[in-house]
C-alpha cells in the first residue's frame, strides 16, 4: 500500500530520537571527550589557583562545579543537532509525518542526557578536589537534574533556531547566557546550602528550578515546530 | 481525478534574487511530472518548496499524502550502517515492526550489510537512499537527479522504482538532466537559468 500513515506517538519517537543520537555521539565521541577532559583541566587549574586550605576549597566547591557546568552546557549546546548538522539529515526529520514537537523534546532528552553524565562526572571531580561532604551527594545530584534540564531546554531550542546559519557556534552561547543565568543561580544557591548543611533555603530554590523548567520546556515546544521551517 | 500535488503560482526569493516566478505543477495518481534545466535554474529549491521544507514566499502547496525524497547526494548518518540508518527511520516513523524486511531491501538494492555509511561510494549512498523510498513507499516520491552516481543496474532499480510507484497510485516529480526519463513523464516543466 502506498503512503501509509503512521500513527504518531510522541513519548517513542522522543525517546527513539534520543537514543539514535546518543548511539551516535559514543560513537563519533570526539566532541564529549573533549569537552570532559577541557572541564577536568579547568576544575584542577581552578583548585590549584585556590591553594591547599580543606575549608576554602569546600566553600568554593558549589561555585566551582556550577562554572564548570556551565562551561559544559555551553560546549554541548550545539550537539543537540550537531550532528544533523554534519551529516545534513536535517531534511530527513522534517520530512517524517506529524507535528515536530517529538523533534524538540527527543532533541531535549539527548542534551539533557549529555549533560547530567558530564554532570555526574564533574561532580565526582568536584568532591574529590574540593571536598564536597558526601552527605550532601543526593540532593546535589537532585540541583544537578533540575539546572540541567532548565539549562537544556533553552540550549536545545536555541541550537534549533540557529541550525542553519553559518555562525551559530559564537551565537549560541551569547543568546544562550541571558536565559541561564537565573537558573545558574538558583543551583548555585542550592548546592551552596547543601555542601554547607544549611536546608533553610534549598527547598526554595528548587521550587525556583523546578518553575523554571516547567516555563521554559512548556514556551519551548510549542514555539519550536515553526522554527525549523526552511525560510 | 484529484492531484496528489499541487503548486499553485509558487515563487520562491533569496534575499533579491527570485529563484522561482508563478511555477504551476499538478501531480496526478500514477503520473511522473520532469523538472528540466540547467543548472542553476531552481529544480532542487522547486523539489525542497514542494516537499514542503522551504516556505515559498508567495503561492502556496497542496500535498494529499505522504512525501518521499531522494536528494543529491541523500543523507545519512554516517557513523550508521545502512541498516541503523533504515531501522532508525522505521523507528521514529512508528513502524519498527517492519524491521524484518531491512535485509532483504538491502540485498535488493545491491547493498552489503554491517558496512557504515563513511565507507559507503556516491552510488552506495543513492542505493541506500532508494532503499529508503521502496520500504516507505510515500505517495509522492520527489527524485533530485536520480540518476546520478549510478551505474547500469542502479539505474534498473529507478525504473523499477519509478514503476511500482506509479502502478500504485503514487506520484513522481524528477528532476533530471537525462533525456531518456522526459519521453517517461506525462508532463515536463522547464525551467529557466535566473538571470
Amino acid at each position: 500500500m502506498i503512503g501509509q500513515a503512521p500513527k504518531p506517538r510522541l513519548l517513542a519517537r522522543s525517546f527513539w530520537l534520543a537514543w539514535r543520537d546518543l548511539v551516535l555521539e559514543l560513537r563519533g565521541r570526539s566532541g564529549l571527550l573533549a569537552a570532559v577532559f577541557f572541564l577536568a583541566t579547568v576544575l584542577l587549574i581552578l583548585g590549584l589557583a585556590l591553594g591547599p586550605a580543606p575549608r576554602q576549597l569546600a566553600q568554593a566547591a558549589p561555585g566551582v562545579l556550577w562554572v564548570a557546568l556551565a562551561l559544559a552546557g555551553s560546549l554541548l549546546a550545539n550537539r543537540a543537532f550537531g550532528l544533523e548538522v554534519e551529516d545534513g539529515t536535517l531534511e530527513q526529520l522534517l520530512l517524517l509525518p506529524g507535528e515536530r514537537e517529538w523533534i524538540y523534546f527527543g532533541k531535549l532528552l539527548f542534551q539533557f542526557s549529555l549533560q547530567v553524565s558530564v554532570g555526574l562526572v564533574l561532580l565526582v571531580l568536584t568532591a574529590g578536589l574540593f571536598y564536597l561532604p558526601l552527605a550532601a551527594w543526593p540532593g546535589i545530584i537532585l540541583t544537578l537534574v533540575l539546572g540541567s534540564l532548565g539549562y537544556a531546554s533553552i540550549s536545545t531550542f536555541y541550537a534549533g533556531l540557529l541550525v542553519r546559519l553559518r555562525g551559530r557556534e559564537v551565537l549560541l552561547p551569547l543568546l544562550l547566557f541571558p536565559l541561564v543565568v537565573p537558573v545558574v543561580l538558583a543551583a548555585v544557591r542550592a548546592t551552596a546550602g547543601l555542601a554547607q548543611g544549611d536546608w533553610s533555603e534549598v527547598g526554595a530554590w528548587w521550587r525556583l528550578l523546578g518553575s523554571f523548567d516547567v516555563i521554559y520546556v512548556t514556551v519551548c515546544a510549542l514555539l519550536f515546530p515553526g522554527i525549523l521551517e526552511g525560510g | 481525478m484529484e492531484a496528489l500535488l499541487e503548486a499553485r503560482q509558487v515563487s520562491k526569493r533569496y534575499g533579491r534574487e527570485w529563484v522561482l516566478r508563478r511555477i504551476e505543477l499538478s501531480l496526478k495518481p500514477g503520473g511522473i511530472v520532469a523538472l528540466v534545466g540547467p543548472n542553476g535554474s531552481g529544480k532542487t529549491t522547486l523539489l525542497y518548496v514542494l516537499a514542503g521544507l522551504l516556505r515559498p514566499t508567495r503561492g502556496s502547496v497542496l500535498r494529499r499524502g505522504q512525501v518521499g525524497l531522494l536528494s543529491s547526494p541523500p543523507a545519512f548518518y554516517r557513523h550508521f550502517t545502512g541498516e541503523e540508518n533504515l531501522l532508525f527511520q522505521l523507528r521514529l516513523s512508528g513502524l519498527e515492526q517492519r524491521r524484518r524486511e531491512i535485509p532483504e531491501l538491502l540485498a535488493r538494492v545491491g547493498l552489503p550489510l554491517g558496512k557504515r555509511v563513511f565507507e559507503y561510494s556516491s552510488g552506495m549512498k543513492k542505493r541506500l537512499g532508494l532503499a529508503q523510498l521502496l520500504l516507505f513507499r510515500p505517495a509522492i516520491l520527489l527524485l533530485d537527479e536520480p540518476e546520478a552516481a549510478l551505474d547500469a543496474q542502479g539505474q534498473e532499480l529507478i525504473e523499477v522504482l519509478l514503476h511500482e510507484q506509479t502502478q500504485s497510485g503514487g506520484g513522481v516529480v524528477l528532476a533530471t538532466h537525462d533525456p531518456r526519463w522526459w519521453g517517461r513523464a506525462e508532463a515536463c516543466l522547464t525551467l529557466e537559468r535566473r538571470r
